[in-house]
């Protein structure tokens, strides 16, 4: 008996939609001939995302036909269009065409609609079909049931000519809804309000139905910038599964560029893992990182991926001490990528330190200030996934991490002390190793005292150092006897 | 009276003009499509058209060429509308005596009406 070859899956036919990480989300597309309701609230961005898509589909050579009901009328609509770089001046009409068929809808109505844009789709030879103002079509349609033929209608015609069709239209108030069991996906695109603050908004996408294909469940944040819509697909979801990396037990410890430090851990960082470094301000968090960063070179490129300190200070930082940094930065094996703490999108700035870290290869990094990450989401409770996710798949590409995290206590938090923020939303956990620097105040002095809270798998050494902070970094006692003096358990 | 067709799918555009160009001394008439234009035009020859370019069925060119070929039309000046720039128009048809880029201003309509329908006579 010959064995056989199992057939290969069906793969449909997509349409890529030519907006940025939204075939990610749509597992490489829309399916060619299908029908899709794009549906949301006013300025959510739908006539952008009609306009897109057409403009996509005509750069890579088809052809799209933009049909308006009671819509923005086009003058204005190509007015705004026209400030987009994908707009394409080249591509109109020939390429994609713009009608209005209120007045067939008007005079005669879904049956005039109909034939209206069955006509069009075959006379400009159609691929991709926008209708934009479903709302005048329901309202137009004497019964839920008339509706659903029309769309039925639409869909049997659609498939039969390879054409893909979008229909856009207002938020509806219920989810199911007549037109929503026809068709063969619903995009959904809302504005959701930070909870505590209400007043910054974050544009979000969520695919709520799409037959015959895998995709990103859930929210996806999305922008709209001079490029149109770029879709940031959550990060939690994207690397669900992280990518399969061979483990490497060959590989030996990656040193934190502070020996001491190296030598409490065990021999250093284990390669691929996860570092917090926890303290409070001004302790010697960024200092550390820039020890660490230290050890980069032409095979073990790095990268500072920073909230706390833009990148003027933080190279008059690197001056001021002899870590070798600049030397780096100057050959490019460490990159720095700042970003103010303010208002980003938490998957924009996770898409973007993945993108960076792919394209170059990054072995070494560091996220210096973790708050960055969490006041760059509306929803606080994210970060713990999205912290584990990305660690994730970081770990699986090899990067070894290191995370500076601000604790709220200025004299810092005690080991076994309930840790706030980041930590307290157990961010921790998806972390290997846990480094707690802090101030204790003996005889009216401020000292810094290190120590190694966890590092997983590791016979570490518990005990904390004292440390100071000095023009070649940070210089940590070889011993913990100053450290106990201090804490009362030795000699001062 | 001149008389004026402006044609236009959109909704709400040839409405409007037609209250404008009326409220200016003109009788005005609609069409919302090219077939329907030429139609109109056939029953009752205007002295302008304001032609909207990208409709569905018979676009603006169709309707200039249709115009062309049927000498009962012929030398009927229209104004070509369109969002798209002149430059692009002008590269798909010819035959039109005026040019008016969406979103135009009304002020710009009615000099080219006026400007179409009473042309400066020739010098002798």
């Amino acid at each position: 008996m010959n064995p056989k070859t199992p057939p290969a899956p069906y793969q449909p036919a997509r349409l890529p939609t030519g907006i940025a990480g939204l075939d990610t989300v749509l597992d490489g597309g829309f399916l060619r001939g299908g029908i899709y309701i794009v549906q949301g609230q006013p300025g959510a961005g739908k006539t952008i995302f009609g306009n897109q898509i057409c403009f996509g589909h005509a750069a890579a050579g088809g052809k799209a036909l933009y049909v308006t009901l009671l819509a923005e009328n086009h003058a204005r609509m190509l007015m705004h269009m026209r400030t987009l770089s994908f707009f394409e001046p080249a591509a109109l009409p020939a390429s994609l065409a713009y009608i209005s068929a209120f007045q067939a809808l008007e005079d005669d109505g879904l049956e005039g609609l109909l034939e209206l844009l069955l006509r069009e789709v075959v006379a400009q030879g159609a691929t991709v079909l926008v209708l934009d103002g479903l709302v005048a079509a329901q309202e137009h349609a004497g019964t839920q049931i008339d509706l659903k033929k029309f769309i039925h209608r639409l869909q049997t015609a659609a498939s039969l000519v390879d054409c893909t069709i979008f229909l856009l239209t207002s938020a509806q108030n219920q989810f199911v809804s007549p037109e929503h069991t026809m068709v063969d996906g619903i995009v959904a695109l809302s504005d959701a309000v930070d909870g505590d603050a209400a007043w910054r908004a974050e544009r979000q996408l969520e695919i709520r139905k799409f037959r015959g294909s895998p995709h990103l469940r859930g929210r996806h944040a999305y922008r709209i910038g001079a490029d149109g819509i770029e879709v940031f697909p959550r990060i939690e979801g994207l690397y669900a599964r992280p990518a399969a990396a061979p483990p490497r037990p060959d590989l030996r410890p990656v040193s934190t560029g502070v020996g001491v430090l190296d030598a409490m851990l065990g021999g250093g960082l284990a390669p691929g893992s996860t570092t917090l470094v926890v303290g409070p301000p001004g302790i010697g968090k960024t200092t550390l990182a820039l020890h660490f960063l230290g050890g980069c070179g032409e095979a073990e490129p790095g990268l500072l991926f920073g909230f706390a300190e833009p990148p003027a200070r933080l190279l008059a930082k690197t001056d001021a001490l002899a870590l070798g940094l600049r030397a780096r930065l100057d050959e490019r094996s460490v990159e720095i990528l700042w970003q103010p703490a303010t208002e980003g999108v938490l998957d924009q700035l996770g898409d973007r330190l993945m993108a960076h870290v792919r394209r170059r290869g990054v072995r070494r990094l560091v996220v210096d200030g973790l708050a960055g990450l969490e006041q760059a989401t509306a929803e606080p409770g994210r970060i713990r996934r999205f912290c584990t996710a990305l660690a994730n798949e970081l770990r699986d590409l090899g990067v070894t991490s290191l995370y500076t995290v601000e604790a709220e206590e200025m004299l810092g938090a005690l080991p076994g002390a309930p840790l706030g923020g980041a930590l307290g939303r157990g961010v921790s956990i998806s972390a290997e190793n846990l480094v707690l620097m802090r101030y204790l105040e003996a005889r009216s002095l401020l000292h810094r005292v290190i120590s190694i809270v966890k590092a997983r798998d590791s016979d570490f050494d518990a005990g904390q150092r004292e440390f100071a902070v000095t023009g070649r970094g940070l210089v940590v006692d070889a011993t913990s006897e100053r450290a106990q003096a201090l804490t009362g358990g030795g000699p001062a | 009276m001149k008389s004026v067709l402006v044609v236009d799918d959109e909704f709400g555009i040839a409405d409007l003009l037609a209250d404008v160009l009326g409220e200016e001394g003109y009788r005005v008439a609609t069409a919302a499509s090219g077939r329907q234009a030429l139609a109109q035009m056939r029953a009752e020859r205007p002295d302008v058209v304001l032609l909207d370019f990208m409709m569905p069925g018979l676009n603006g060119a169709g309707v200039l060429k249709a115009m062309a070929a049927a000498p009962e039309l012929a030398g009927i000046p229209v104004a070509m509308m369109s969002s798209l720039g002149e430059s692009t128009i002008g590269g798909l048809c010819d035959g039109y005596a005026a040019f008016l880029l969406k979103p135009f201003r009304l002020g710009d309509v009615i000099e080219t009406v006026a400007r179409l329908a009473n042309p400066a006579p020739k010098p002798t």
